[in-house]
């Protein structure tokens, strides 16, 4: 069977379905493919713009900090090639750069409005959440029901942590006890901290209950109510002006849930970031599918991108494999938003690192090619450390219309953009900037591929 | 010993061992196993989980990195594999796309065989019948009867009665499977008003029998062998170019052992050979006339083994044809593709699990409004249908070849 559309878009993460809310906004008839889902689905749903240099100890405060230094010092990385535009001066380029991501975010918050993950935050400055190790880290938007306006400001907030039992994703006392000695430390308030634990059994056993079926729980009515009984005494005894919840508030209903919650007990109620795979990153992937389908989008889900057709130097076709039928697609222009070994754009073996559709050339973090990169060999002895793994800025490298090019340096396809973490030039777990990157190159490659189709058509 | 006699030695204690080695057809779905990285994403979707929680259903990821491992220890996790509806939600959203739904086939299959004193005793009661009539059902004892039962059907849904048309050569066979040949028979005869209203070279078998999924589905190698070769035997016999089905299961069972066993011959569902092969045109000149309806609010469900182990794109004909049937107005309903609770014999032997899984459905489905749910499955009709009745609901369910079949004018 054979479909036609203006653009094929493979991947269905964070920078698939910006490019494609973006395209179909646009007019184009844009399909998608998705295999199965993404690291965005697997993340903490808070989004990462740029939060540390590589090797740095110290948090970028803004994005636009962070931005200006990225495209000094590293200008092959996926931000700064946004910089890359015809005839533009020198001095405008990190202008061009923290441009584009402005509008990436202002038009993410306002197409995530009214969806089930509204978000928080600001381009202006960087936010740091707590997670439920009890630490903290630099973000940029989390979504509503994770926010805090003023726990970390407010001289005599007093902070209540709260765990279930039978639930092991979290613990209370571990993480309060980490919070507190990390803010003594910095002398900064909330100056007492506390920890209590709840019960909840979704299916009449307080014991093994996962977080995503508390979330669930909590979207059934009156769940929350029997929540905020247990919980207002425990508030009261603290004096606690705040609470914070593992990300467990519910998957439709959680904004409502907050508010009750917070009605009831008195005191401001936040989920704090969670381990993957967490209850925001699944409200925030449903969140983003909504938005591309509701733009006029058309996903094939469970469908495999598995060959092409290419002629005089563009792709013409792509088939796509579902359980036990196969078709092809005749697209104007093509994004590959693969991911990177999550998602399986990339995958590495005995033989090297390859890009797993069209067989692009990849690169290590140096631009040198990694087709022969033993991908054991390109990891760091310390699981966790502040130089991160080389194998994880390993991927893609674009011109400045953000398609993949050769080893020539010139395009590989003239109608193939690329966006996401199958790009090469950073490791987003170090930066912390693997949602930013995927949106901004997201919403680039979308707007270049937009363009070269409305210019051919 | 010599290394020859030393394998021939082990190989002779496998049995004893309680160890079957893997087929050939089953090592894809084995090595699929390794590409697991243990993210448990497939928890937050899996449909068991949700309505009955990891402490009763361990949940998919529990079946890829636990349950899968040691096979002479495959019977200890029969409280939980039987479980499975095997929705194959668990291997979309995967991304790593391991294939659970058959990592679970493949266990119930070795429990089957070294340990069937584990396996549900309603399961044993399912395969007698398989075995001594090559059918899911028992079927009817009186023909009479069960044409009886088939005029009032027609009657109540208004539809007129085609004749069987059983020929030595035709271009397309039409296999109604199980559920319409022997329950829900309105289906198989909506599906021949279908075929008989475009023209269409079609036959059925003189000698109907199952298209063996359920046996795969408790494990039952043997038999399942049995009925492919049975029907290979009927389909080769009759020349025939294109297999069309009226039910979700043998759609994607058809596919699979046509591929398997090189049949030469596509399966494909009803809406798939009415999109593709009739076209849309043709439905809408051919329905465009009929008034007899009153308007009427649909929503969809869409069948797991369609969507989830054949292609997402028959969901997109079954919106498209029901979208150009005059006075039908669709609504999509928010679980519209969430199992029905149905699937993997599951409601043969722990029918709360199954009742408590197409909950959601139910409270998705009257969110809509819709005054009636089509679906392109019998199997799934049955299971909504009875448990819309159960709840008081007033929304009606229908099959949806019966539906389409029904706006149809009447020929001759």
């Amino acid at each position: 069977m054979d479909m036609e559309c203006d653009l094929l878009v493979i991947g269905g993460g964070m920078a698939g379905l910006v490019a494609g809310t973006l395209a179909a906004e646009a007019g184009l008839s844009t399909i998608l493919l998705r295999k199965g889902q993404s690291a965005t689905a697997y993340s903490s749903g808070a989004i990462d713009i740029i939060g540390y240099l590589p090797d740095a100890s110290e948090p970028f405060s803004t994005p636009e900090e962070g931005l200006a230094a990225i495209a000094g010092l590293y200008p092959l990385h996926p931000y700064s090639i946004i910089g890359y535009v015809d005839g533009i001066k020198p001095e405008d380029v990190v202008d061009e750069i923290v441009g584009r991501t402005r509008d990436t975010i202002t038009w993410l918050k306002e197409k995530l409005k009214d969806t089930i993950a509204p978000l928080s935050g600001d381009f202006k400055s960087n936010i740091f959440p707590i997670t439920i190790l009890g630490t903290t880290k630099p973000t940029c938007l989390v979504q509503k029901t994770m926010y805090s306006e003023d726990l970390q400001t407010r001289e005599d907030s007093v902070l209540l942590f709260t765990g279930f039992s039978g639930n092991a994703d979290f613990n209370p006392s571990v993480a309060a006890k980490t919070y507190l000695e990390d803010r003594i430390a910095i002398g900064e308030p909330p100056r007492k901290v506390g920890h209590c634990t709840l019960r909840v059994s979704p299916f009449g056993k307080p014991y093994n209950v996962s977080s995503v079926e508390i979330a669930r729980h909590l979207d059934h009515e009156r769940s929350i109510e029997d929540l905020a009984t247990q919980l207002k005494p425990q508030v009261e005894q603290l004096g606690a002006t705040h609470v914070a919840v593992p990300p467990v508030l519910g998957i439709k209903t959680a904004m409502d849930n907050k508010k009750k919650l917070e009605d009831q007990i008195g005191a401001e109620v936040f989920e704090m970031l969670g381990f993957p795979p967490s209850v925001p990153g699944l409200r925030l992937q449903l969140a983003l599918e909504e938005m591309y389908r509701t733009n006029g989008g058309k996903m094939l889900v469970g469908h495999e991108a598995t060959s092409y057709i290419k002629t005089e130097g563009r792709i013409t076709k792509v088939s796509a494999k579902a359980p036990r039928r196969e078709m092809n697609i005749e697209a104007k222009a093509f994004i590959l938003s693969t991911g990177k070994y999550i998602g399986g754009g990339l995958s590495g073996d005995e033989n090297g690192i390859r890009e797993t559709v069209f067989g692009l050339m990849t690169v290590t973090d140096a631009y040198h090619s990694a087709g022969e990169i033993i991908p054991s060999r390109y990891t760091n002895r310390i699981a966790i450390s502040p130089e991160g793994h080389p194998i994880n800025s390993c991927g893609l490298t674009l011109d400045p219309h953000f398609r993949p090019i050769n080893e020539d340096g010139v395009e590989w396809a003239s109608n193939l953009y690329s966006a996401g973490a199958v790009l090469a030039g950073y490791d987003y777990s170090i930066e912390k900037s693997g949602l930013g990157v995927a949106a901004v190159s997201g919403f680039s490659a979308a707007k270049h591929a937009i363009d070269f189709i409305k210019e051919v058509a | 010993m010599n290394e020859d006699e030393a394998f021939e030695y082990v190989k002779n204690t496998l049995r004893k061992e309680k160890i079957t080695p893997y087929h050939s057809h089953e090592l894809e779905v084995v090595k699929s196993v390794e590409r697991c990285i243990n993210c448990g994403l497939c928890i937050s979707h899996c449909p068991v989980v949700a309505a009955v929680g990891v402490d009763r259903f361990s949940g998919p990821r529990s079946i890829a990195v636990e349950l899968s491992r040691s096979p002479p220890e495959f019977w200890s996790t029969a409280d939980v594999v039987y479980l499975c509806t095997g929705c194959g939600t668990c291997r979309e959203v995967c991304p790593k796309n391991v294939d659970i739904p058959e990592v679970v086939n493949l266990i119930r299959a070795r429990i089957f065989e070294h340990r069937p004193d584990l396996v549900p005793k309603s399961l044993h009661v399912l395969r007698e019948v398989l075995t001594e009539y090559y059918l899911a059902f028992e079927p009817w004892e009186d023909k009479e009867e069960k044409n009886e039962s088939r005029d009032m059907r027609l009657e109540r849904l208004g539809l007129p009665f085609v004749q069987d048309k059983i020929l030595d050569k035709a271009e397309v066979l039409l296999y109604p499977g199980c559920q319409a040949e022997e329950r829900a028979q309105e289906v198989r005869e909506a599906a021949k008003v279908i075929l008989d209203h475009f023209d269409v070279d079609y036959t059925l078998l003189d000698d109907m029998s199952c298209c063996g999924l359920p046996s795969r589905l408790m494990g039952d190698h043997e038999t399942e062998r049995v009925l492919a070769k049975q029907l290979k035997e009927k389909v080769k016999k009759l020349g025939i170019k294109t297999v069309v089905t009226t039910c979700a299961g043998c759609t994607s069972s058809l596919s699979d052992i046509s591929y398997r066993n090189e049949w030469g011959v596509p399966a494909v569902h009803i809406l798939e050979f009415l999109a593709e092969e009739i076209g849309l045109e043709k439905i809408d000149s051919a329905t465009k006339g009929s008034t007899e309806f009153s308007d009427v609010h649909v929503t969809v469900h869409d069948p797991c083994h369609l969507i989830r182990h054949t292609s997402r794109q028959i969901t997109d004909f079954a919106l498209d044809i029901l979208r150009q049937l005059p006075g039908v107005k669709v609504t999509e309903s928010e679980a519209n593709d969430s199992c029905c609770g149905g699937g993997g014999l599951v409601s043969y032997h722990s029918d709360d699990v199954a009742k408590a899984v197409v909950k959601e459905n139910m409270e998705a489905i009257q969110k809509t409004s819709a005054d009636r749910l089509v679906t392109p499955c019998p199997l799934c009709t049955a299971q909504i249908e009875s448990n819309l009745f159960k709840t008081g609901s007033s929304v009606e369910v229908d099959d949806l070849t019966v539906f389409i079949a029904q706006r149809l004018p009447k020929k001759r």
